[in-house]
């Protein structure tokens, strides 16, 4: 037992708060002497709160919380729920990795069953999470929704003793600009913004972000040009092409960048980031954006023609990532827990990395890796490349709408 | 309510006074609620938030403060979205106007010319609706892609261009325009054309006089039937105009999805219907004057 009797943390909603004092007052009046919270809650409150509110299927056994691991969630010692409610990108997750989860010796003792079901965008799980009421105890946020989420507080601050294959993971993605602190997120993969263009046509020696954007201008006669759609894709990978801050804030960077942006509209036929990846493996798309993951797949679709060059850029780029959250309001925090823990095996990592082919920064996983996956620098980007890469991130309400701005006055010019 | 009891008098007047009972309406009037409480709920409703969005205020991502901010509204008179608005109003129009010299000649010989095969024409012209429009504009785009037969072998390479999205624009509506203009050819007494022509009208006179007039009510109704979605249209300037001519409908959406801004995207909503609501008492102008001639 712990020498501060009187803290006790107990999973449940705030709300539910007046009625553990009743519970206190109630057990200690039932005993005739005084206890404390902790005492008076485990000598069997819980079962007349359990009878009082039989109805909370969320309600956590309080009786085993304990606050001697030091962290805010007390979670540690706590049984493992039996249940899971994942919300992620659809496909992205290996069919065996649910599976073999299930059948984890502590898991099948606990009977877990695992629920999950899908958003399209981080604007849609933004959107569920804010309109509240939602259970989930896993979500899927890529960088700038978890800034977001950070700041709003909707995040449950995780407790690293129950992830101890944490250490599996490459420790320069454990603190990245959008959670400082690395307390609210476990990365799950990431992936980088690069370049292509058709080699017979384009032969000019492409290398930066800034060289492609000069190259379209002089090419867009030859054929359909493409740039990645979307504000936050279209402003700050400019930026950064210009050497300044993705996120910048300041108003003569914001004029700086529009104007670039409109010197080169002439050159782009399509803004658009969801065709792409057909009409270039269809070899529509003689220069185009696109997504290391995209690119590896049109660079393969083209294989025969063996026409698409792929860049990585030198200099500045995006990098993102999408990442292992749990909410705040999870009902089932310590399954959430063994789920990422879970995801962090090298075993685990291996298979994820087999089936959605994006890089998981984990170095004993990558090792293990069939050679062709491993050393294709489009998925395993090298880190000489990413230690110059910027996450894109919502820096506040009023960067966004000054992006959106440049952006609709980029489109409609 | 009120007018509803009202307008049968209106009907009896002429009639005899003792007739006047009959016409009053037979069933309680409660017997609507349903209805109008669906109104109010999912067509209402939803207005009252847009409203309420346009003129709260953004405070951080995801989080409004309600009140009285009209700077939103300020925001829209910006020449950036005037001449969004503009484009799209004017891009609408011409599209309707396509539609009625695309629309009109084929109902006017479906109605006239055909007989045995009427209905089948009708319904070759009502089929593409039971696809989906987005899928019915993906096949558009594959008939215009630059590498397909009409660019390379006709010559006509306009994807992603203005003139794509004015092509999907009629494509995507004609029949929406030819029905109404089919019904009201329909019901044409062409006998009144031969009269015409027995007190010596030329054939294109008689058209202009008689039928033009005749169906000018089926023509306006269709017109507002495609102007009014069309000014409203999302995928198709998504689609065909590959991001290089955009609609209202897109910067709303960019402004929903990406910037989070709720606010401005519904006081551009708003904007939109304000704008749109000019023609729609045009039409009720219209189909007021019809029902006075009894056309």
């Amino acid at each position: 037992m712990n020498t501060d009797h009187d803290r006790l943390n107990i999973l449940a909603p705030r709300a539910i708060k007046p009625k553990f004092d009743y519970l206190h007052r109630e057990v200690q009046r039932a005993a005739g002497r005084p206890l404390t919270r902790r005492q008076a809650l485990g000598l069997g409150g819980m079962a007349l709160f359990a009878a009082a509110c039989s109805s909370t299927a969320t309600t956590q056994s309080g009786t085993s919380s304990s606050s001697s691991s030091g962290s805010a969630n007390a979670l540690a010692g706590k049984p493992l729920e039996n249940h899971l409610e994942i919300y992620n990108w659809s496909e992205y997750d290996d069919p065996s990795t649910f599976t073999k989860f299930k059948k984890l010796p502590a898991e099948a003792q606990a009977g877990m069953t695992v629920h999950e079901t899908f958003y399209s965008s981080n604007d849609e799980l933004l959107a569920k999470l804010h309109a509240g009421g939602t259970s989930y105890d896993i979500i899927v946020p890529s960088q700038n929704a978890v800034a977001e989420l950070v700041q709003e507080n909707s995040l449950m601050r995780l407790d690293k003793a129950l992830l101890p294959n944490l250490k599996n993971l490459d420790p320069s993605f454990l603190k990245p600009s959008y959670d400082p602190t690395g307390e609210y997120h476990i990365i799950k993969d990431f992936g980088i913004t690069m370049f292509f263009f058709n080699n017979k046509i384009v032969t000019d020696e492409l290398k930066t972000m800034h060289d492609f954007y000069m190259a379209l201008p002089n090419h867009v006669s030859k054929g359909r040009t493409n740039l990645l759609d979307g504000a936050e894709e279209v402003v700050p990978l400019a930026l950064m092409a210009l050497g300044l801050d993705p996120n910048t804030t300041s108003e003569s960077d914001f004029n700086q960048v529009k104007s670039f942006l409109l010197s080169i509209r002439k050159g782009v036929t399509t803004i658009d980031s969801s065709a792409y990846i057909d009409d270039a493996i269809a070899g529509k798309i003689i220069l185009s954006q696109g997504w290391n993951g995209d690119v590896r797949r049109i660079v393969q679709g083209r294989a025969k023609q063996k026409d698409i060059t792929a860049i990585i850029p030198n200099e500045a780029s995006e990098i993102w990532a999408d990442n292992w959250c749990i909410p705040a309001s999870a009902p089932h925090p310590v399954a959430a827990h063994a789920w990422i823990n879970w995801l962090l095996t090298p075993s685990t990592a291996v298979t994820e990395m087999n089936y959605h082919n994006y890089k998981i920064p984990m170095p004993s996983a990558l090792d293990q890796l069939s050679s062709d996956l491993k050393n294709d620098p489009m998925f395993n980007v090298p880190k000489s490349y990413t230690d110059n890469y910027h996450y894109i991130l919502n820096v506040s309400p009023q960067v966004v709408e000054a992006r959106t701005q440049i952006y609709s006055e980029f489109k409609a010019a | 309510m009120a007018v509803a009891e009202k307008t049968p008098d209106v009907a009896a007047a002429p009639a005899a006074t003792r007739r006047r009972r009959s016409f009053k309406p037979r069933y309680p009037a409660w017997l609507t609620v349903p209805s109008l409480l669906y109104y109010t709920v999912f067509f209402l409703g939803p207005m009252a938030i847009l409203v309420a969005f346009s003129l709260a205020t953004q405070q951080g991502f995801g989080s409004l403060k309600y009140g009285f901010d009209t700077s939103q509204y300020h925001q829209i008179a910006s020449p950036l979205y005037l001449s969004i608005f503009e484009r799209t109003l004017v891009m609408a129009g011409l599209g309707t106007v396509l539609a009625i010299a695309v629309g009109y000649p084929v109902a006017y010989w479906m109605a006239r010319y055909l007989s045995t095969y009427k209905m089948l024409a009708l319904l070759l012209i009502v089929v593409p609706f039971w696809t989906s429009f987005l899928i019915r504009t993906y096949a558009l785009k594959i008939i215009l892609d630059p590498h397909g037969y009409l660019a390379k072998d006709v010559g006509i390479n306009i994807l992603y261009t203005k003139y794509a999205v004015a092509v999907g624009l009629v494509y995507n509506y004609l029949p929406l325009f030819i029905l109404p203009v089919f019904a009201s050819l329909e019901r044409m007494d062409w006998t009144l054309i031969e009269a015409a022509t027995d007190l010596g009208a030329r054939p294109f006179t008689a058209f202009r006089e008689i039928t033009l007039r005749l169906t000018l009510p089926g023509v306006v109704t269709g017109a507002l039937l495609v102007f009014i979605p069309m000014t409203g249209e999302y995928i198709i300037p998504n689609i065909l105009g590959g991001g290089n001519y955009e609609f209202v409908g897109n910067v709303i959406g960019d402004q929903f999805n990406q910037a989070q801004n709720q606010p401005f995207g519904s006081a551009l909503s708003i904007g939109l219907m304000l704008a749109l609501s000019v023609f729609v008492i045009a039409y009720i102008l219209v189909a007021t004057k019809e029902e006075q001639f009894g056309a």
